[in-house]
Formats: structure tokens, C-alpha cells, sequence
């Protein structure tokens, strides 16, 4: 056997080592750490279940709005008192020159009438927001995810034929309740002074809000105790620290907040809220205290909150840390799949059945067609060789398998077969397979065949890679990348096995 | 043993008006089921929630169907047990029927098991309508272009065009005859079936037009490779659509339903309808 003239045959088993090291071997594919399960594949919710939503982001953008960045808090303040909405749903930006309103219920003519009396000219204002805030949306929620969960799941912005942009959250350990309020925690973080004032009633002065905080570290266990340490900016911790002073914590203080009745609390509290709900309560230590009474604290504004457990302190420093989504998401808008990782589980197992025996399918039908394992076997050997090919590259680029890739794999099969009948039925055609001209010549008229059979079905499924319809994409993908490797690698190289075969059958009855 | 030989076909007791006769007048049939359906549902198949919108839960419940239907509000338009799992149930709701997460609580408040949920709303759905069209007809398109590119002759390039969009046409007939809803999967299958219909098409077409030799025995060589190719694919898929409806994964044996259909419809498309084109074109003097 001569390597050189069966180069076809040596990159087909190329090929096919590469792929089974991209399979196998642990930490293989770029990018990968190794270790769960016995391949490297990735699966999608239908096969290890999970939640996947789809949700545009709410608001509404003008564009081309001239503003300086000098005037840029000016006009979003502006802006958010003429329309009344949280300042924090407002963003100009003098970069992009657009203006974003994070709020449903306003209107586009609103908005436009109201940069309009500023002294603004936007030239459109339409719905969704810009493409930094959608950045930041994925980049954020990307952040609660990795924060919250051991498997953290994916998120992505897919955009729709229509222009609509939807931000697509994969999270395949939680359900859609709890993906749904994870996301709507929109993050805004304040801290309060809680002491009771001189006639004994219980007062709240805000001493730090979200932007205050300059470092927030992640949550661990101090000595036995949940904490998450943070960091203030150092503009803000000289006024910090005389706050505190003032409100009484130059002291060590006891806290024994009640949040049924806050007035019922008792000692001084550091309270921090989320959306206005109280995440975290506790008095000062002895040491901070002093920190504050002398001063010393602002010299280096770092202190630790405590939390009962340690998923309280994880939930405390998402709060902290990820902030707000910039923009909400619109559930009444989305689409979304979830299911559970038992049922998942029971599909995983079961395609796997319904591709092996689709595999023995095709081999009993090839059996029978030529009757002589010489060319069967090795047409079904090489195309299980183009699915473990698929599997690698799928491996590879660390791309979730769901049902649909199942049904591509098949269906590869099933063409991968088709093309590698066409070549033997060519060859062995009635007439010797002398020499190698021959072989070749014959080769050559059994590929236009394939070649424009693979192009039509490339042609054919090429839309579905790029429209946004769902799972489709990643059919569409495995199809076209199977047909590839089929025509470029493994269907020249059972050209040259059977050559191979035949010839030397031929010689032998010589 | 069963012997798998492709039967030779004696063409020439047949003249080319009766060959493509049957083919065509299935052709037509399904058209007319296909517009009937259409002036009476307003759609020529039923469309699946990925489509229409709307929600689907799949629940594990002792209940029976009509107690775990009276459980929501509002009820769902349909509830199919699932094959194989006695107590699982896939519950469809139309759209507008309040958000997922809230049937989810109905439906635990019964004490259901909430195996699996899903949602899509209206607006998705009209917007996966348009996209799969498009998607249809750009693959259509392309094919046809790519048939003419090969060929570049008007007879064999048409009936290239001509069985393929009849072997869409015909699966979609069956498809809403037996009312089965349209689904993503069904649409994945359709542009597969452009892709596999074209095969045997080109092959005949090659060997019959771009080589030497007498016309029944270019078909005939074509034939064995051409219906053996189906054949196998066919086998692949039917053994998909049994498995996969035994297991109830909906996506792979509607796949597999409609590429069985297809690839059965394309054999007779091929043999019959294209082959009789081929030989009108070739034998009949229309290409001198």
C-alpha cells in the first residue's frame, strides 16, 4: 500500500483521530476545562434540561440626538422629570447620540417632545434600545448567571429578520421562575444608617447607593462566618465615615432589626437594601468602630458584611456586584423552553437508540443491495467515520447538541450513504477496473454527481443557518458541515478503499 | 434471503403521456387539498404552536385528561397523552392564555408534576411563519437556479424544478389531510427533502444526457443506483419516525414522517414524471 497514492485514505483516518481526541480526550477542545462526563460534548436543554428564554429588552431609543457630554446628566435628568421615570431608566449618551428610556408605558412621541423642548432634534426615535445597552444586558446577566449557579449556561443577543433584537438566556439548572426573578432583580443596591432617633422613633438615612461602591469581593467564609467584603470609592468615604459618626456607630453597635415591624427593631443597624427590599442588616464590630471614630477608616474604606449563610452572602454580592440589568426584559414578549433534566435525560438515552438503529438500518439495506461485505462494510465503516468526524467538530467548537443535531446526524447518514452507493455503483459497473485510469475516470464522473448533490442540499439548507428559527440553525449547521466532510474527505476516501479492493481482488483472480 | 435487486422496467409498453399522467394528477390533487384547506382554515396545514403562539406544559398527573383540563384557567385547547408513559401529559394552550409561569402554577397547585413548559408568543409565531417561507422559498430558488446551472438546458432543468416542488407539495397534502400541525421540524424536513429529491433527479438526468449509450440502458444503470439510494434513505428515516414516535420526540419522528413521505413520492416523481420528460426531450426530437 502507498501512502502517497492513498493520501485520501490517511486524511480520512487524520481526521478521524482528531476527532476522537476532541471527543475523548479531557480538555481537548479550546476553551475547555475537562472533567464532566466521558465526552466532551455539550447538550442543549432538550437532552440535559434546563430553562432557555428569549425577551427583548424594554425601552425606547432617539437617535441622533446632538447632546455633549458636558450636557449629558443635565438633559437625563431633564429628561427623567418630564416624564416622570426613575432617573436610573434613563440613559444619554453623548458617544452614540442617542437617548434610551428603559420604561414601557412611554410613548415614541413623548420622548421626541420632550428632547424636542430641550432645544434636541433626534432624527428617529424608535423601540428597543442601542447596541451598548444590549452588550451590557448579556454582560450582566452573563455575570449573574456565572455568579449563581455551578453549570452557568450561556447568554447571547440573536437578532430577528424583522430587526427586532432578543437577548437568548440558556440556563440549564433552573427553572423559569427562578431564571425570571433572577433577571428581574434589577439590582438597585442602597445602604442605610437604622438608629433610633432622640424621641426614641426608628429613622433610615441613606449613606451609600449603588455607584458609591468602588470594589466589591467575592463572597467567603471568614472563619466560619458568610461575609462579603466591599470597598468604597474614596470620594465618598470621608462623608461616609462622618455619617456614620454622627448617626451613632463611632461605637460598636448591636443589631436586632424586626423587618415585619422595623420599629420593633432593636440596637443600630447598617441596613442594605435591594429594590427596596432589605437583603442585609447588621450592627458595627468593635474594631470598624473605632475605624470610624478615629478617622483612619477613610484612609482605607474597606469593610465586610455578614450574612447567616453562604447563598445569602452569593445572593448579596450579586446584588452588589452585577448591578442592575441597564434595561428590563420583557416576559410578556418571550419565548421560552424549559424542561426537566430527568425527561431530558430519557431523550438523551433514547435518540441515541433511534441513531443506532437508524445505523443498522442503513447497513442492512447496503448488505442487501451488494450482497459482498468487501464493498459494504467498508461504505457503512466510512460513514460512521463522517458521524464521528461531526461529533468532533461538534466537540470541537463546544456547540450544545439538542435533539435537532440528532435528527442532522441521521439525516447525514443517510445522504453520506446515497453518495457512497453512487461511487460504488460507478466503479463496479460491468467492465474490468483495469488500471488506475480507469479507477479514475470513473471516480471522476461518480463525483460531479455527488458534488452537485451536496451543492443543492448546502444550497437548500444555507437559509436556515442565518434566519433566527430557533433549533432549526443548529440542524442546518450539522447538515451542511456533514455534507462537507462527506464530499471533501470521507467519500474520496472510499474511493480509494475500494480501489484498493477491487484491484487487488482482480489481480488476484489473474 | 430477500434479494434486493432493482426490478428492470420495461419503459417501452408505456408512451410518455401515461407515464406522467399519474404523477401529475396526484400533483394536482394535492394542490386542491392543499388550496381547500386554505379557503376553509384560512391555512394549507395546521399550524403548530412555534407558529400560531401559545404555550404547552408537560405534566405527569394521576388525573384524568378531562379533570386536568378543567384545572386551568383558561383550559387548554388540547391534551395528548404521551406514548409509552401512562400519567404524562402534553397540554397545549392557545395564545393569550397568561404567561407560562403562571400556568405552571396552576397546574403544580394541582398537584402536577411540571416535566417540561414551553412558550411562544404570538408575535414570534406570525414572525417564524414569514422566516420559514422565506427560508422555503430561497432554498426553492436556489435549487431551481443551481438545476439550470447544471443542466442549462430548459427540458431536464424544469422537471428537475418540477418533481421536486411536487414532492414538497405532496407531504404537505398528506400532512393536511391528516391534520398534523406544522412545526419547525416538519419545515427542517421539507428543505432536507430539496436536497435528497435532487439526488436521484441529477443522477438520472447525468447519466441519460452526458453519456454515451442507448436511453433505457443509461435509465436502467441510473434506476439501480438512483431507487437503491432512496430505498436506503427511506430506511433510515422510517426507522427515525417508528423509534421516535415510540419515544415521543415529536422533532425526530415528524422528520422522519415527512422525509418517508417525501423520498416515497420522489421515486415515483422521478421514474415516472422525469423520466418521461427526458425521454420526450431526448427520443421525441425536441433537442434537435
Amino acid at each position: 500500500m502507498n501512502l502517497r497514492e492513498n493520501w485520501r485514505v490517511v486524511l480520512l483516518l487524520v481526521f478521524v483521530v482528531g476527532s476522537g481526541i476532541m471527543l475523548l480526550v479531557p480538555g481537548a477542545p479550546p476553551g475547555t476545562a475537562g472533567g464532566s462526563g466521558p465526552t466532551n460534548l455539550q447538550y442543549g436543554i432538550q437532552l440535559d434540561g434546563g430553562t432557555q428564554l428569549q425577551a427583548p429588552p424594554v425601552g425606547i431609543t432617539a437617535e441622533e440626538v446632538n447632546v455633549s457630554a458636558d450636557n449629558e446628566a443635565a438633559l437625563a435628568s431633564n429628561v427623567s422629570d418630564a416624564l416622570s421615570v426613575d432617573p436610573i431608566d434613563v440613559r444619554v449618551s453623548a458617544d452614540s447620540s442617542t437617548v434610551e428610556v428603559f420604561v414601557g408605558n412611554v410613548s415614541q412621541e413623548r420622548l421626541r417632545s420632550v428632547l424636542e423642548a430641550a432645544g434636541y432634534q433626534p432624527s428617529t426615535v424608535r423601540d428597543g434600545v442601542t447596541q451598548q445597552t444590549r452588550q451590557e444586558i448579556v454582560d450582566v446577566v452573563s455575570d449573574k448567571l456565572t455568579q449563581s449557579a455551578l453549570d452557568s449556561g450561556s447568554v447571547s443577543t440573536i437578532r430577528s429578520t424583522s430587526g427586532q433584537t432578543f437577548v437568548s438566556i440558556t440556563a440549564p439548572d433552573r427553572d423559569l421562575g427562578e431564571l425570571q426573578s433572577l433577571l428581574d432583580e434589577r439590582g438597585v443596591v442602597r445602604v442605610y444608617a437604622f438608629y433610633p432617633a432622640d424621641n426614641g422613633t426608628y429613622v433610615r438615612q441613606q449613606v451609600l447607593e449603588q455607584g458609591d461602591f468602588a470594589r466589591i469581593s467575592p463572597a467567603e467564609n471568614q472563619q466560619g462566618q458568610p461575609v462579603v467584603p466591599v470597598t468604597i470609592r474614596e470620594t465618598v468615604a470621608e462623608q461616609y465615615q462622618q455619617d456614620m459618626v454622627e448617626y451613632g456607630f463611632g461605637q460598636q453597635t448591636v443589631c436586632n432589626y424586626d423587618r415585619e415591624e422595623p420599629q420593633s427593631s432593636r440596637g443600630r443597624c447598617l441596613l442594605a437594601t435591594l429594590n427596596g427590599e432589605v437583603v442585609f442588616s447588621g450592627g458595627v464590630e468593635q474594631g470598624l468602630a473605632e475605624l470610624y471614630a478615629s478617622g483612619e477608616f477613610a484612609k482605607s474604606p474597606t469593610f465586610q458584611m455578614q450574612t447567616r449563610n453562604m447563598s445569602e452572602a452569593r445572593e448579596l454580592e450579586i446584588s452588589l456586584r452585577a448591578g442592575r440589568l441597564p434595561a428590563p426584559l420583557n416576559f410578556e414578549e418571550s419565548r421560552s423552553t424549559q424542561l426537566e433534566p430527568a425527561l431530558a435525560q430519557q431523550f438523551k438515552l433514547n435518540s441515541l437508540v433511534v441513531g443506532i438503529m437508524a445505523v443498522f438500518a442503513v447497513s442492512g439495506m447496503v448488505y442487501l443491495r451488494y450482497r459482498n461485505p468487501r464493498v459494504a462494510l467498508p461504505m457503512i465503516v466510512t460513514a460512521l467515520s463522517e458521524v464521528l468526524i461531526l461529533l468532533g467538530f461538534v466537540a470541537a467548537v463546544q456547540y450544545p447538541l439538542n435533539l435537532s443535531h440528532i435528527a442532522g446526524f441521521i439525516a447525514v447518514i443517510g445522504t453520506g450513504v446515497d453518495d457512497l452507493i453512487i461511487i460504488a455503483d460507478e466503479i463496479l459497473q460491468q467492465g474490468e477496473v483495469a488500471t488506475g485510469r480507469v479507477f479514475q475516470n470513473r471516480f471522476r464522473k461518480a463525483f460531479w454527481v455527488i458534488g452537485a448533490a451536496a451543492a443543492t442540499t448546502i444550497l437548500a439548507m444555507s437559509p436556515l443557518t442565518v434566519l433566527g428559527l430557533g433549533d432549526l440553525s443548529g440542524f442546518a449547521i450539522v447538515t451542511i458541515v456533514g455534507v462537507l466532510v462527506g464530499v471533501l474527505v470521507t467519500r474520496p476516501a472510499y474511493g480509494d478503499i475500494l480501489r484498493n479492493l477491487v484491484l487487488r481482488q482482480e489481480q488476484r483472480e489473474k | 434471503m430477500v434479494e434486493f435487486e432493482v426490478p428492470e422496467i420495461d419503459y417501452d409498453q408505456y408512451s410518455n403521456r401515461q407515464l406522467a399522467v399519474v404523477p401529475l394528477v396526484v400533483l394536482l390533487v394535492a394542490i386542491a387539498v392543499l388550496a381547500g384547506s386554505w379557503m376553509l382554515t384560512g391555512s394549507p396545514v395546521a399550524l403548530g404552536i412555534e407558529f400560531t403562539g401559545g404555550s404547552q406544559l408537560t405534566v405527569e398527573s394521576s388525573m384524568s385528561t378531562a379533570e386536568i383540563g378543567s384545572t386551568f384557567s383558561p383550559e387548554p385547547v388540547s391534551i395528548q397523552g404521551v406514548g409509552g408513559e401512562p400519567n404524562q401529559y402534553v397540554l397545549t394552550f392557545e395564545p393569550g392564555s397568561g404567561s407560562v409561569t403562571s400556568l405552571v402554577d396552576q397546574a403544580e397547585g394541582a398537584g402536577m408534576t411540571v416535566l417540561g413548559s414551553g412558550e411562544t408568543p404570538a408575535t414570534f409565531g406570525q414572525e417564524s411563519q414569514r422566516i420559514a417561507l422565506i427560508g422555503l422559498a430561497i432554498a426553492f430558488v436556489g435549487m431551481s437556479l443551481l438545476a439550470f446551472a447544471l443542466f442549462r438546458t430548459f427540458v431536464p432543468s424544469m422537471a428537475i424544478v418540477i418533481s421536486a416542488f411536487s414532492d414538497i407539495m405532496i407531504p404537505l397534502a398528506v400532512l393536511s389531510l391528516l391534520r398534523v400541525k406544522l412545526s419547525l421540524g416538519t419545515v427542517a424536513a421539507l428543505l432536507m427533502l430539496i436536497g435528497y429529491s435532487v439526488d436521484s433527479d441529477i443522477l438520472l438526468n447525468n447519466h441519460i444526457l452526458r453519456r454515451r449509450g442507448d436511453f433505457y440502458e443509461s435509465t436502467y444503470a441510473a434506476m439501480r443506483t438512483g431507487v437503491s439510494m432512496t430505498l436506503t434513505s427511506i430506511a433510515a428515516m422510517t426507522v427515525m419516525a417508528v423509534m421516535a414516535s415510540f419515544f415521543n420526540i415529536t422533532l425526530m419522528a415528524q422528520i422522519g414522517f415527512v422525509l418517508v413521505l417525501g423520498l416515497s413520492v420522489d421515486l415515483m416523481n422521478t421514474y415516472m414524471l422525469n423520466l418521461s420528460l427526458l425521454r420526450w426531450y431526448k427520443l421525441d426530437g425536441v433537442s434537435q
